[in-house]
């Protein structure tokens, strides 16, 4: 065992990533006999009171709502089709499987959505091989319970934080998918380590993963995004009533934006700031040859009309962007100040107008 | 789809057997295959089902599809443990100046979670290949499982095909307008046919709901009632698991 830790961890990336280009990538799931009794029975008891839990909350709320069983179900049934959906992974060169459960604890709830969750893993692992039943209780807590739950809390958090539907659905796709993979990571690492250290071997499954999960992620995150925002364009009675949106949220919030504006710039300026420092070494065309014949033929090049070396460019620019700023805010005050109407809200006008 | 090639022989003697007995056979089985130490009983557990499978003439297309997800993590995990794994080498080499080196008790130990993997996957297609859905469900109610997940596991199960069919004509729909024609367009197309399917699964709630009502639906559904156990199939399937427990411990 001589090799560096980063030799092995290059050697387990290309050669799981040279398997995974030969076939779809199913890397959520747990297959049938990877872990042993008693770490199938740890994930087992672990998932146990979630699924319980969620059994109490579906029907706690069935019994006020006699469509929820039904639409329970019909949503296992979603999230079955969604996992078993191969979406491609151009950096991976091959397929890989998006979870769907972020989707379905935004919609329903972390608790229900585990039982969701390992509905559609029992039904995959029965007819499909896909997961197992040794293994169902570490796919429901990674998929189920991690997924759910990291989808959840996000979008909540986000959403709480104003930074719209588009943007929090975004971000709860994407950490519903990486908690989902680092959970596997964690559960097949202790069930294959066998005799072996556990960390360097899940530094290593973790590593493997990354060329199909770390894109799939973002992925998921888009499609999340895109499944929010076409309920709320289609139908924003659906998620009010399933307690997603209250009447007055908006689909991209102002700090949303201006979150993904000041992001911007600040991956911007990082840019052009790293830029300049790489290229100062080398000297453009315009200095190195013309501005250079230029001068050995007497025509010396004149100074700029705004030279960059005088005065103060960077303050300049920020009283510049003030001065438009403020003319903007000051022009469109209405817009910002006042309450922005919903299609939520016409909806419900419409049909008090109705009564 | 997979679900629609899903062989259910009843000429076999193992389809005529109770699901409930056979639940708890392949559960047993399953407890031991996870538990033992070693390749020999995985072996023999394997061969057996795949001798059972043969006798059931499932497809091999069918039969190839349902194990090759599990092949090829077993091919995963057999380079994982080989080359990561252990202290004595079978051999070394050099490629791109980087050392790789294959360990004995990696490659042991590789191959004892590999059979493992394929004995209980054997097991698991035993048991799918035999039994009716309904008849699984009526097992797993009978095995105290509450009934509210079989009650979703009913749903979905009967929903998967038509909303596998809503899909269908969403992605036959989206594509016919070149939905699919770039990387952008396909991840968007993906997004508006999962939104789709949600609104698609909350109308059908809905529908089924009201029918379900008017027929006097009070919130649970009723199962299939149990049959009286046959004395003679739970003898045999009892001596059976002894067998396979003696196997076990040697």
């Amino acid at each position: 065992m001589n090799n560096s830790p980063i030799k092995i961890s290059l050697i387990a990336l290309f050669s799981v990533g040279a398997l995974l280009s030969a076939q779809d990538a199913y890397a959520m799931h747990i297959s049938e006999g990877i872990l042993p009794l008693n770490w199938a029975a740890l994930w087992f008891a672990l998932a146990i009171p979630f699924v319980a839990y969620g059994l109490y909350s579906l029907n706690r709320r069935s019994r006020n709502d006699l469509s929820f069983k039904p639409l329970a179900g019909l949503m296992a049934a979603v999230v079955f089709i969604i996992s078993c959906m191969p979406i491609p992974i151009p950096f991976a060169g091959t397929c890989s499987h998006p979870c769907g459960t972020g989707i379905s604890g935004i919609l329903v709830g972390p608790a229900i959505s585990v039982v969701i969750a390992a509905v559609a893993l029992l039904i995959q692992a029965i007819f499909l091989a896909h997961g197992g039943l040794s293994t169902l209780g570490a796919d429901i807590v990674s998929m189920g319970v991690m997924g759910s739950f990291a989808g959840y809390f996000t979008f909540r958090i986000l959403l709480s934080l104003r930074m719209g539907i588009a943007v929090s659905g975004f971000m709860a796709g994407l950490f519903a998918d990486w908690a989902t993979y680092l959970m596997t990571s964690v559960e097949l690492a202790s069930g294959i380590k066998g005799g072996a250290a556990f960390l360097p071997l899940f530094y290593k499954i973790l590593i493997a993963f990354i060329p199909t999960q770390l894109p799939l992620g973002i992925l998921e995150g888009a499609i999340t995004a895109g499944m929010v925002m076409l309920l709320y364009k289609k139908r924003p009675d659906i998620l009010v009533k399933m307690h997603v949106i209250k009447p007055g949220d908006v689909a991209m919030g102002k700090q949303g934006m201006t979150a993904l504006i000041v992001a911007f710039f600040i991956f911007g300026g990082a840019l052009s700031a790293a830029i300049p420092a790489e290229a100062a070494k080398w000297t453009g065309v315009d200095e190195a040859v013309i501005e250079k014949v230029a001068k050995e033929h007497g025509r010396e090049a004149k100074a700029p009309l705004i030279d960059k070396e005088q005065g103060d460019l960077l303050l300049f620019l920020f009283l510049a962007a003030g001065a438009i700023g403020g003319f903007a805010a000051g022009y469109y005050w209405r817009a910002l100040v006042a309450e922005k109407r919903t299609r939520v809200d016409d909806k419900k006008e419409a049909m008090m107008e109705d009564k | 789809m997979i679900f629609s090639k899903y062989i259910h022989n009843e000429e076999h003697w193992l389809s005529r057997l109770d699901a409930r007995v056979k639940l708890v056979v392949t559960l047993a089985i399953l407890v031991m295959v996870l538990s033992y130490k070693g390749s020999a009983f995985h072996l023999f557990v394997t061969a057996l089902c795949l001798f059972q499978c043969w006798r059931m003439k499932i497809p091999w297309r069918v039969f190839l599809l349902r194990f090759s997800e599990p092949v090829f993590i077993v091919l995963v995990i057999l380079l994982l443990k080989i080359f990561f794994s252990g202290g004595e080498s079978i051999f070394s080499t050099e490629i791109m100046g980087i050392q790789i080196t294959a360990y004995r008790e990696g490659l042991a130990e590789g191959l004892s979670i590999a059979s493992r993997i394929i004995a209980a996957i054997s097991i698991m297609a035993v048991m799918v290949f035999s039994t009716p859905f309904t008849e699984l469900l009526a097992a797993l109610s009978w095995l105290r499982v509450p009934q509210g997940f079989i009650e979703i596991l009913m749903y979905a199960y009967r929903y998967i095909f038509v909303l596998i069919e809503d899909a269908g004509v969403i992605y036959d729909a989206q594509k016919n307008r070149l939905g699919y024609a770039t990387l952008n367009r396909r991840f968007s197309s993906i997004g508006i046919l999962v939104g789709s399917l949600i609104l698609k699964a909350f109308e059908h709630s809905q529908n089924i709901s009201v029918a379900m009502v008017q027929r006097g639906y009070d919130g649970q559904i009723p199962l299939l009632k149990q049959k009286p156990f046959r004395l003679a199939e739970v003898v045999i399937s009892f001596l059976f698991v002894t067998m396979m427990g003696f196997l076990w411990q040697i």
